[in-house]
């Protein structure tokens, strides 16, 4: 199986778990990676404020204004998470699975981010270009690789989120790997009487702490329109409701002992829910871009 | 294999007082588009053109030539098929009128 999976390139490039659940080569169109919206009671004016505009998945040949066309990894096309250029506005999409097994699940990808060209001189950083250095790299906010599952009615509701932020919203370079510490605030509870949330993923804004060994930049090289294209794999554990480790390029992370808050209350209708989902976020009025080559999700059942 | 289609909500139930101009979209992969405005709410006497835009890059933009603007004086939905529209894809949106506000939906459906 092995020998088959290295003789074709779209699966050479990864390292799949023995079930391949998808292998999503944007090449081929969006592949069900869906914007996420929140709840309502048939009227739409109902949704929560930091889940209504998530923006939506679109096919990108990496176009920038000086070069052209970019294009992908092994193609043309890549799959591009696009925020509006407003401050701490986001652009969410994902992709709506049940599990059938609680074993080993694996994300794979090849990924790039980048800030918009921008040619506003408000919006410049302290540290100026120096012919290495853009100070478009401060621009870029933060993305997020996460998950949502839940057991079903007699069992837990957990979200693992595991964030890079490249910077903070002071502009200061951060470039480091986290992991969330508090619960998504979900309609339910906001219906409940929760207060409304500072960050989709957590209840409080710096409700996050540092992978250990997350604390590195990638490789953002210099200028906003070029892309290099990094390798990422996740695992999480079904059955023990926790992370794996995360690999970036050669950088391998532990994860296993890492908490995950899960839910007090039962979630009815979500039984055997396995959603996976990727963000991205700017902190500045200036838009923020992830692409996504390729996806592959994997398990070991 | 069958055609590859896809559509894109660009304002899902979002309310405007000004003018605007809806975010870039790219569609180099299509041939065919079609714009669908969908007014919930208008304010009396206010009015929205909208008005189809290109761009090779997403950054710099111009009317679409041969692309008639989507004009709106009430709730309702028009849509405006589009062919030969390059990469990226907006809609300029002018509202006019005493104190104009309107609270809508668009979607850019996408065909190979």
């Amino acid at each position: 199986m092995a020998v088959l999976r290295r003789a074709d390139p779209r699966l050479s490039k990864f390292n799949p778990l023995p079930r391949i659940l998808c292998c999503d080569d944007f090449d081929d169109g969006i592949n069900g990676w869906t914007q996420l919206i929140g709840n309502y009671d048939d009227d739409l004016g109902q949704v929560k404020p930091m889940v209504r505009d998530l923006r939506p998945a679109q096919l990108s040949n990496c176009t920038f204004f000086d070069v052209g066309s970019h294009g992908s990894v092994d193609g043309v096309y890549a799959l591009k998470l696009a925020t509006r250029p407003r401050t701490g506005a986001s652009c969410y999409l994902i992709k709506r699975l049940t599990y059938a097994a609680r074993t080993i699940v694996q994300v794979e990808c090849y990924f790039t981010c980048k800030a918009e060209a921008n040619f506003d001189p408000a919006l410049k950083g302290p540290q100026q270009f120096d012919g290495n250095y853009h100070p478009s790299e401060s621009m870029f906010g933060d993305f997020t690789v996460g998950n949502d599952v839940c057991d079903g009615a007699d069992g837990k509701r957990y979200l693992c989120a595991l964030r890079y932020q490249n910077t903070d919203f002071e502009g200061r370079f951060v470039r480091k790997w986290l992991y969330k510490t508090s619960l998504h605030a979900t309609t339910r509870m906001q219906v409940r009487g929760a207060p409304a949330p500072e960050d989709i993923h957590t209840l409080r804004r710096d409700d996050w702490e540092e992978v250990p060994g997350g604390d590195f930049p990638l490789c953002s090289n210099e200028i906003p329109t070029k892309i290099n294209w990094h390798y990422l794999r996740w695992q999480f554990d079904l059955a023990a409701r926790r992370n794996v480790e995360l690999q970036v390029n050669d950088r391998v992370m532990d994860l296993r002992q890492i908490p995950v808050p899960a839910y007090p209350d039962p979630y009815h209708g979500l039984d055997r829910l396995l959603n996976v989902y990727f963000d991205v976020r700017t902190h500045l009025p200036a838009r923020n871009f992830l692409f996504l080559d390729s996806v592959l999700i994997s398990a070991d059942w | 294999m069958l055609r590859r289609s896809h559509t894109a909500t660009l304002e899902l139930d979002e309310t405007y007082t000004a003018n605007f101009d809806t975010e870039p979209y790219e569609c180099g992969w299509a041939s065919e588009a079609a714009w669908f405005v969908r007014v919930i709410e208008l304010a009396n006497g206010a009015m929205l053109t909208a008005v189809p835009q290109w761009s090779p890059d997403g950054l710099h933009w111009c009317d679409l030539e041969g692309a008639a603007p989507l004009q709106l004086t009430a709730p309702g939905l028009r849509g405006r098929a589009l062919r030969d529209f390059g990469g990226w894809l907006r809609l300029r949106c002018h509202l006019t009128g005493a104190a104009p506000r309107v609270r809508l939906m668009i979607h850019l459906s996408l065909k190979e």
